[in-house]
């Protein structure tokens, strides 16, 4: 079996070795995400079927848990690394073209690598200092990754990013602190064997901050006011990345938090309703957009509100339903900004109108664009159908009159979000083109990605089962926190 | 009084938190922020000691026979702020190096005057 801590080595120690081949050639480095997001994906996939007989739990350098540092790859991280693995590798195989038009590359391929470290080590990690560490590591990167243009609306929404962002993971220390005073320890197997409930105000004040710091990554929505600034100034690659994957581990952390260390059942309510707020708000704020950039960025925190619904539901049915949007949103998003950036490359603008009778210029981009929008809005074969069809089919099956009725309230959403991507839809099929753009498509090596994605949209939509296993499996490792800590303590 | 004296570093540390938090919200210039953020840190990394502090400690050297085992401070959240001083010191590098490039490009540090991007 291969250890599972080389999804987090491979990736950092290829960051900081890019340097040194910069030294030997300037054109191998930027095959090197390449290589190190290939390596992640076969090895997430090949140990996946033995995740799913039993968590593996790696202790580094040999400390028993609860002392030392220990990742877990359970179902859910194994979910989130291949998930990270996929898109960083098909990212960084479109970013071969797309950054290369845009200057200097190596500080590039160094921040992309560590972002994405980041990310798979909050997914697989055990330990919640440990968590803050690599989450530190995840929003630094993308702060300076917001800003790589280093243009006037870059720089700007990288500062505002960063000032909210390191607010967060102040009050998230201040969390991490508090509950060591409490417990003295940091092993979140062990926190969560001391915690039954966390109804008193000596857990429910860390609680709070905790997940008030994560939140502003996870762009839940009072904290969410970086999100459409920092997507829409950011190459759209690293758009891709940071809606597809930097949010969705932000909304990780938040609900390992909440379920798995504080058994925080009572409080889920509230988090529905912040979820619920989240989904509307960010529906109506795409809907008025001009920008294409923007709008995606808003619907991304539409996105995030039902998949922060689907959850809160914590129901087995729920928690699998909501996993699933995850999935779903990812690929659709990332396939969406994608295409996003080349359109922009070649009308030069931002702006919705400006895409007039573009899928006549480009037509096979401006096809992936519209089957990516169809995945969000939830129509069917897509992957989009199947994993909306499944959260209203766990809101309803929970019995409960008033989820029958927040159900209303997401379908209201989805209508939205229908009304602004077929705006776009139309404006790309239907409107008088623009003459002076040459007709031209994307470069193979932009396509290829999206291809995929696309390709994963339609074979995970007309085959929802492929995922079901897993899926499952993530759900009941949320659910059973017994389970989670006898598998770290033994 | 006697609060006051067990409870001075939690308050202090306290004090530091708010202090930074307010000049996070109140202040217009750019640099000021960065100065409540870095005060809004060190006061989380003082409050991180003083959860592990005891009063007349010994260093955790158990190769050291004349230290009583009961009497050492707790090493863990000195390692802890040890990594998130150099967690801040990154974030207070970055930030200020954006300040600069802010600067190039709008020729003020006025957050009032920088609202390019808006909902």
């Amino acid at each position: 079996m291969v250890n599972p801590i080389l999804l987090i080595a491979i990736p950092l120690a290829l960051a900081f070795a890019i340097p040194l081949f910069g030294l030997i050639s300037k054109k191998i480095i930027r095959y090197i995400p390449v290589a190190a997001f290939l390596f992640n994906l076969i090895i997430s996939i090949s140990l996946i079927p033995k995740v799913l007989q039993q968590s593996i739990v790696v202790k580094i350098s040999g400390f028993q848990p609860p002392f030392g540092i220990n990742l877990f790859v359970g179902p859910v991280g194994i979910l989130f690394s291949t998930l990270i693995a996929l898109t960083g590798f098909l990212v960084s195989i479109y970013a071969l073209d797309y950054i290369e038009k845009k200057g200097s590359t190596e500080k590039y391929h160094i921040l992309f690598l560590i972002l994405l470290t980041g990310a798979t080590g909050v997914a697989l990690t055990g330990d919640i200092f440990n968590l803050f560490v690599f989450f530190e590591i995840l929003c630094i990167s993308s702060y300076a990754l917001v800003a790589y243009l280093g243009n006037k609306a870059g720089i700007e929404s990288s500062i505002k990013y960063l000032i909210q962002g390191s607010i967060g993971s102040s009050l998230l220390l201040l969390g991490i602190g508090l509950i060591y005073g409490q417990f003295g320890t940091l092993n979140m197997a062990d926190i969560a064997n001391q915690i039954n409930s966390s109804s008193s105000p000596a857990l429910f004040v860390p609680m709070v901050l905790m997940v008030t710091g994560l939140g502003v990554e996870a762009a839940i929505f009072p904290l969410n006011a970086w999100l459409p600034d920092a997507h829409s100034s950011a190459p759209s690659s690293i758009s891709a990345i940071l809606s597809g994957i930097a949010i969705e581990v932000g909304l990780y952390a938040v609900i390992r938090i909440l379920l798995t260390l504080f058994n925080a059942a009572d409080f889920m309510m509230f988090v529905l309703f912040l979820g619920l707020l989240t989904l509307l708000i960010g529906e109506m704020s795409a809907f008025k957009q001009n920008n294409l950039k923007r709008m995606l960025a808003y619907s991304s925190i539409g996105q995030i509100g039902l998949i922060l619904f689907a959850i809160s539901l914590k129901t087995h049915f729920g928690i699998s339903a909501g996993l699933f949007q995850v999935v779903s949103h990812t690929l659709g998003k990332a396939l969406l900004f994608l295409a996003a950036g080349y359109m922009i490359y070649k009308t030069g603008s931002m702006q919705i109108s400006s895409l007039n009778g573009i899928g006549k210029k480009m037509p096979i981009t401006s096809l992936l664009f519209t089957i990516g929008s169809l995945s969000i809005i939830g129509l069917p074969p897509f992957v989009g159908f199947a994993s909306k069809l499944m959260v209203i089919r766990a809101s309803l099956a929970s019995g409960d009159m008033l989820f029958t009725i927040l159900v209303g309230i997401i379908l209201l959403g989805t209508v939205i979000e229908g009304t602004y991507f077929f705006r776009v839809v139309q404006s790309i099929y239907f409107k008088e083109s623009n003459e002076s753009v040459s007709r031209s498509e994307t470069p193979v090596v932009g396509l290829i990605p999206m291809f995929i994605f696309a390709l994963l949209i339609i074979f995970i939509g007309i085959y929802p089962d492929c995922i079901s296993k897993i899926l499952n499996a993530a759900s009941s490792e949320f659910l059973n926190r017994l389970d989670y800590v006898r598998s770290i303590l033994g | 009084m006697e609060f006051l004296a067990d409870y001075i570093y939690y308050i202090g540390a306290f004090g530091l938190i708010i202090i930074g938090l307010l000049i996070v919200l109140v202040k217009h210039n750019l640099i000021k922020v960065i100065i409540g953020l870095s005060i809004l840190d060190t006061g989380i990394n003082l409050f991180l000691i003083s959860v592990g502090y005891l009063k007349n400690g010994t260093a955790p050297i158990f190769s050291r026979t004349d230290l009583e085992p009961g009497n050492m401070v707790d090493p863990v959240p000195q390692a802890l702020v040890l990594t998130a001083i150099v967690i801040g010191v990154a974030i207070l590098a970055l930030a200020l190096s954006l300040a600069v490039k802010l600067y190039k490009h709008y020729g003020t540090l006025d957050l009032r005057k920088i609202k390019e991007q808006r909902w």
